[in-house]
């Protein structure tokens, strides 16, 4: 390996760093506030070398991994989300968690790293690893507050499931491997592309591969395990499997099919719209349902997979990425809004329990004004209201979805999305109503750190901002895409 | 052997055999090797195809990664496991229904 290909590889190597740092700096001095710094510090490190990165050349390292401006923007993106999720985990961790507290970082920087090695394959290899060390940081996670019964539950759930979709995953990979020979992206989706080679083992082996991509990214038939999950786990894990998590994933899916034509090949485009609508309707029509926050936001999030789906049948490589440009904005707003609302969860929550029942938003705003407009803003945009993020990045979504004459898939996403205002709104409603007389002892006013209101701040003037003048973000996303 | 289809179905049939165990255990600890079986069958494919199909070694290469993987998974739901037995005194996966709809 020469000395350009490291420092091209400068921010995964940095963030690979910041854990075995964090490990030897709680093995000498145990400290919860120290090990936040430092791994803050690391990503911080991370997102400062990803210029120096990018003015490199040459972007393929080695047969695994291809850094390019695409995996670039993604790491920026994961690296982003991972800071915004740490800080407010600092306050959680300490009001309900009574071991060491310290391991929790190291966690999340492993999973990260898991994320960006996803956003950087092009490798069955690399893939592989980069799944499995992101799913094994998040089988300890979820279940990091281990006197909970909620938490050892959700953790073993996700465990068995995670577990199975990943032996789908490489049961697919040996099968798509047996007929080619080949672990390559580029050679596969060759092979993928010349029908007069394709038998009955092939399309097996890439039917194994979506059933492992649908389940971790939760779209229905394959969400059982995301509304349990969502619950059980604290809320800052919530948040990162919700974005972090499943962004590294869809960021290999796009690269994964960039250079295929699903849009034109028949069976594919057929499982794929399937699967978008059965997420947009079930998502959305089981979130009607809830009274409980965090399976709440956990069906939505759902739904949200579906519209991202369409935005990806409509276009990659031979409609010039505008499918994947338009998935990639709604993903860079679907990470601010579902983080935010998360760490007005986690704010919400006490030692004994978190604040999941909607009844436990209610006056919120006589209470936590600044807080309940930021929560509002959150919801506001996951339901697309103009003004928000959420609005424009639903707009490029349908956009993309009419300039390939996909009707039925718009019409449903309209459909969908006037569904969801309602679910997000009788979230809004219960947090400006009057509250009762009692409700001042039921729940007891949280407190909010100094960090952790800033970065809701930024997150909320971000989300606005991204609603009004979207322009600077979808020229970065442009670049990036191009060289797909 | 000179055949690639005696590994194949070697291959399914520890698949198939670690997909019941996964359905119908009730026991966490069960679960996990039904797992492991599946896994292990993968790894039995990919073996065998890069002998058969590959001029290279990608497929051992993978393969012992997910022999890796196959660890680092069940040393953190034996520790899961452990918490559950700690707190419910049983790991039979059907008590673990606090969380529904």
């Amino acid at each position: 390996m020469t000395a350009s290909e490291i420092l091209k590889m400068m921010p995964l190597i940095i963030v690979l760093a910041t854990p075995l740092i964090t490990m030897l700096i709680i093995a000498l001095h145990r400290n919860h506030l120290t090990t936040m710094i430092v791994s803050v510090i690391g990503l911080v490190l991370a997102i400062i070398a990803i210029p120096y990165s990018k003015a490199l050349d040459l972007t393929k390292i080695g047969e695994l991994l291809i850094i390019d401006n695409y995996a670039l923007f993604y790491f920026l993106l994961i690296f982003t989300a991972t800071i915004a999720i740490i800080i407010p985990s600092y306050p959680y961790l300490e009001m309900r968690f009574k071991g060491n507290r310290e391991e929790y970082y190291l966690l999340i920087l492993t999973a990260t790293l898991g994320s960006s090695v996803l956003a950087a394959s092009t490798h069955f290899v690399s893939f592989f690893l980069g799944l499995e060390i992101l799913s094994v940081s998040l089988y300890a996670l979820i279940s990091y507050l281990r006197q909970t019964n909620e938490g050892i539950e959700a953790g073993l759930k996700y465990l068995i499931l995670a577990a199975v979709s990943s032996a789908f995953l490489v049961f697919g990979m040996a099968l798509i491997y047996s007929q080619t020979g080949k672990m390559e992206f580029n050679a596969l989706m060759q092979f993928f592309s010349n029908s007069s080679k394709l038998n009955l083992i092939s399309i097996v082996g890439l039917v194994l591969m979506i059933v492992g991509f649908g389940f971790k990214l939760a779209v229905v038939p394959f969400h059982t395990w995301s509304p349990d999950v969502y619950e059980g786990a604290p809320a800052p894990v919530s948040a990162f499997i919700a974005s972090v998590s499943k962004g590294g994933i869809l960021a290999l899916l796009f690269r994964f099919f960039s250079q295929y034509d699903v849009l034109n090949s028949k069976p594919l485009f057929l499982i794929f719209a399937l699967l978008a609508v059965f997420s947009m309707f079930g998502g959305n029509f089981l979130a009607l349902l809830q009274t409980n926050v965090k399976r709440l936001l956990a069906y939505s999030s759902i739904a949200h997979f579906g519209y991202i789906l369409v935005a990806f049948l409509a276009g990659n490589n031979a409609q010039n990425f505008k499918g994947v440009e338009a998935a990639t904005f709604y993903i860079v707003s679907y990470f601010i809004t579902i983080i935010g609302a998360f760490i007005v969860v986690g704010i919400f929550s006490t030692r004994e329990r978190e604040a999941m029942s909607v009844s436990d938003y209610r006056g919120l705003y006589w209470r936590h004004p600044w807080l309940s407009v930021a929560f509002s803003a959150m919801l506001f945009s996951l339901a697309g209201i103009p003004l928000t993020a959420g609005f424009i990045g639903k707009y490029y979504v349908l956009a993309s979805g009419i300039d390939n004459q996909l009707w039925t898939l718009v019409i449903i996403l309209i459909v969908n999305s006037a569904l969801g205002v309602y679910y997000y709104l009788r979230i809004v409603v219960e947090m400006f109503s009057q509250p009762e007389e009692a409700a001042e002892t039921k729940h007891p006013s949280p407190s909010v750190g100094v960090m952790t209101g800033l970065i809701l701040a930024v997150l909320t003037i971000a989300l606005i901002w991204l609603g009004v003048y979207p322009t600077g973000v979808i020229g970065a996303i442009k670049i990036s895409v191009m060289g797909l | 052997m000179n055949s690639i289809i005696p590994y194949l179905i070697v291959g399914a049939i520890v698949f198939v055999l670690g997909i019941f165990t996964i359905v119908y255990k009730k026991n966490a600890v069960g679960i996990l090797m039904g797992v492991e079986l599946v896994l292990n069958s993968v790894n039995i494919n990919f073996i065998a195809f890069a002998k058969f199909v590959d001029t290279g070694i990608h497929g051992q290469i993978i393969s012992i990664f997910v022999i890796i993987l196959a660890a680092a998974e069940a040393a953190i739901a034996l520790a899961i496991i452990l918490n559950i037995y700690r707190m419910k005194a049983t790991v039979d996966v059907t008590q673990l229904n606090k969380m529904k709809h």
